[in-house]
């Protein structure tokens, strides 16, 4: 079963991927696939927080900051996978730090095929998104180009995942499938 | 009238297109505070609003013109209060448009993510 879950920041998205990541590993292998390059005190401070967030939900961590299918290289395609979050491997691919954060499309375009074919490819996936659309802000030719890479990643993944939702204040708006693991 | 809302690149033409079998010859896309009625589907009403300072007024005063549109509107009032007077203004004309829009609507529905989620 695979999962789409988005919707605005601090809402809880996180921790019902995580509870739903364990319920479909029946006890099994999930892994967690840490995709943030930390840049900094706030940064490691965030990941420490989501690391103390998921001890003792027996979760074995894999690093992918980018190419979503590498994981498999080292991971059991049949166990459970909690990609959180999109945003950050659409960020990194976009915005590349070796390349001083010069805007490359190829290969957010690479890590967007990637993710579609990683959907594909496992038995189970939950995948985190962020929802940044609906404000009334004229940003940036990079900003915008960097919200519809990441809208486009977002429909091609609810697309192709088994059921979508939508996270607001705590609560769950089910825009495709189910929620029976 | 049909309105379709949601947020940015989520998908609200390709849904019209799809639906309602719009083509580009179909469509006015909003650039100021004029539209063109004449076509069935209004695109880009945030727009249209950025560049009027009562649309609604203006939506009352051509109201036979518009009883079959299609419009499509970009939910651009669901972020942080914007620090410029300008943005918003033009953020509050936009959810105040959709309010009496919606309630003139025979059908309403929200993109999200591709999807649509029927509102009305």
């Amino acid at each position: 079963m695979t999962i789409f879950i988005s919707g605005g920041a601090k809402n809880g998205k996180s921790t019902l991927a995580q509870d739903l990541t364990v319920a479909l590993s029946k006890g099994g292998k999930h892994y967690y696939v840490a995709t943030m390059i930390s840049s900094g005190a706030e940064d490691d401070d965030r990941i420490r927080r989501h690391i103390a967030d998921r001890e003792g939900m027996g979760f074995e961590t894999v690093e992918c900051f980018r190419n979503i299918m590498d994981c498999l290289k080292i991971a059991d395609k049949d166990g459970v996978f909690l990609v959180d979050s999109v945003t950050a491997l659409i960020q990194n691919s976009l915005f590349p730090v070796e390349k001083n954060y010069e805007m490359d499309l190829i290969v957010a375009n690479r890590c967007a095929e990637e993710l579609v074919e990683f959907a594909r490819t496992v038995r189970h996936g939950v995948f985190v998104s962020d929802y940044i659309y609906s404000d009334a802000e004229r940003y940036s030719e990079s900003t915008e180009m960097y919200r519809k890479c990441l809208a486009d990643i977002d429909r091609r993944l609810a697309k192709v995942c088994d059921t979508v939702i939508e996270v607001s204040a705590g609560q769950f708006i089910i825009h495709k499938g189910d929620l029976r693991v | 009238m049909i309105l379709i809302i949601g947020g940015a690149y989520q998908g609200k033409l390709d849904f019209a297109k799809e639906a309602f079998g719009i083509t580009d010859a179909d469509m006015y896309t909003c650039k100021g505070g004029q539209i063109d009625f004449t076509k069935r589907c209004i695109y880009k009403l945030e727009e249209f609003a950025a560049h009027h300072n009562d649309p609604i007024g203006y939506f009352e005063s051509h109201r036979e013109d518009w009883q079959d549109s299609i419009l499509i509107l970009q939910d651009i009032f669901c972020g942080v209060v914007p620090m410029g007077a300008e943005n918003r203004a033009w953020r509050q004309r936009t959810g105040r448009l959709a309010q009496y829009l919606s309630r003139e609507a025979n059908q309403v529905s929200r993109i999200f993510c591709g999807l649509e989620q029927r509102l009305k």
